[in-house]
């Protein structure tokens, strides 16, 4: 579903290269979790896959398109299909959780107002969210904020979501809440790449889990493996520093 | 007591004999109407350069406009508003039979978009990034990202540094009467030249601007008031 050949990023006209050749393939129906240290490029490579940041050189295909020799009006196409969790949340704050949730499907003309409506109900009994409906994103907390994004993103009926760090901003109480709701939808069959921190959610969820350092991905295996029986120093070193 | 019959008769003489108090109802609907309409023209001007300019920021699009926006700004924001109505009537509009106050429209509605632009373009851009990327993730195309995301919240950021031009505009049609346009000011200093006596009807102007610049600040004070409720961040 998705395929990526070579993937190169750097900053600063080429003096900070941060993603140094990466090829990956992403069937339907895979839970991928990156992990790695920070500045290991996992959020950039992430970013990557639907164009928020523009590779240098490479390739990705989502389902057999080209995406970097796209036109924006077929990227912007392409970004329906492929939802994004940020680390921030990134609600519109002028906006109520339902004209949040709404406002996408309903302004690409994809649904009428009344089928997004009753979909935003659907999605809000989902995350369990039903009672917010009216109020605005400043009333809400971290843990529920990041659960209407969710729900934001699917809206759009993705066929895959990408979500970036989704529970590093959020107070630890609030981690759980956040996790429960993507452990749901991974058992609902979405596809997910998930970039974190929460090894627990890796093992749990994963059905491979990617390690990256220095802009490539130095070792994946499936969770049981990956974590019992890693294979390179990096990987060793680092598990033995956060588990 | 002589002092208020005086008073009284001063009054008389500077309002009522000859229905002079017509030169200033008559002015002030001019210095309104003037003030109305170069404030529309402004703020449709200024939100569109804003546009250009703000795209051009972060697309990179948009080269030859922004160039332009970018000569209007300067020129527009370099040089005095009485020396732009003076140009616009006695040198562009010279040869043309056209309305004054449709030239102090333009004029000032040409000034004030300057200042507006750099008012809304600086609201957009004190949006957070990660709004332009949730639409864009969203599959959300350019414009529509500002026109339903962009927009709205920018325009309630600079809503006061907006009301605030409008205010500032109002006074600035003061200077109208350069090209003998019969507004508030020009009004009072007609009645000054014909009873010699300055201080009633100056004071009398400037009490009609300060009641007028207080209700629009009291209006503004109400709508950000409104608008603020939403989203306290």
């Amino acid at each position: 579903m998705i395929e990526i050949k070579n993937l190169c990023k750097s900053f600063d006209n080429g003096e900070l290269a941060v993603l140094n050749g990466i090829t990956e393939t992403i069937e339907k129906g895979e839970k991928v979790v990156i992990i790695g240290p920070s500045g290991s490029g996992k959020s950039t490579f992430l970013r990557c896959i639907n164009l928020m940041g523009r590779p240098t050189s490479g390739e990705i295909f989502i389902n057999g398109t080209d995406i970097l020799s796209a036109s924006e009006k077929e990227v912007n196409l392409l970004r329906q299909k492929v939802g994004m969790v940020f680390q921030h949340f990134n609600l519109f704050p002028h906006l109520t959780i339902r004209e949040n949730i709404t406002l996408a499907p309903v302004k690409l003309k994809l649904m009428s107002k009344e089928e997004a409506n009753k979909k935003a109900d659907e999605l809000l009994v989902k995350v369990g969210l039903s009672d917010k409906a009216e109020n605005y994103p400043a009333q809400l907390s971290g843990g529920q904020k990041q659960r209407i994004a969710i729900a934001r993103a699917l809206a759009m009926n993705p066929e895959v979501i990408l979500f970036d760090e989704p529970t590093s901003a959020l107070d630890p109480e609030m981690v759980g809440e956040v996790l429960q709701l993507m452990k749901e939808l991974a058992e609902d069959g979405m596809t997910m790449v998930v970039v974190t921190h929460e090894m627990g959610f890796a093992r749990e969820v994963a059905s491979r889990v990617l390690f990256m350092s220095d802009g490539v991905i130095v070792e994946q295996a499936p969770p049981e493996e990956f974590f019992s029986n890693p294979k390179s120093d990096r990987l060793k070193e680092f598990l033995s520093k956060v588990l | 007591m002589e002092f208020l019959i005086e008073f009284k008769d001063k009054l008389y003489e500077t309002f009522i004999v000859d229905d002079r108090w017509k030169e200033l109802t008559n002015g002030l609907k001019t210095t309104l109407l003037i003030t109305f309409l170069a404030v529309l023209m402004g703020m449709v001007l200024g939100f569109l350069v804003a546009i250009v300019r703000s795209t051009h920021d972060k697309t990179g699009k948009l080269k030859l406009l922004n160039v332009i926006s970018k000569v209007y700004l300067t020129v527009i924001r370099g040089t005095p508003v009485v020396v732009q109505l003076l140009v616009f009537y006695f040198v562009i509009f010279a040869t043309v039979d056209i309305n004054k106050i449709l030239v102090a429209v333009i004029a000032f509605g040409l000034n004030s978009g300057a200042y507006v632009a750099e008012i809304v373009r600086s609201g957009i851009m004190s949006i957070d990034n990660g709004q332009f990327e949730a639409g864009a993730s969203l599959g959300l195309s350019y414009p529509k990202i500002m026109m339903f995301i962009i927009l709205p919240q920018a325009f309630k950021n600079v809503l006061p540094s907006l009301a605030n031009e409008c205010i500032v505009l109002l006074k600035e049609t003061s200077v109208a009467g350069y090209i003998a346009i019969q507004d508030l000011t020009k009004g009072g200093d007609i009645i000054r030249s014909a009873t010699y006596e300055a201080f009633l009807p100056l004071i009398a102007v400037a009490l009609i601007y300060l009641v007028m610049v207080m209700i629009l600040t009291s209006l503004v004070t109400k709508l950000e008031r409104r608008l603020g409720k939403n989203d306290r961040n």
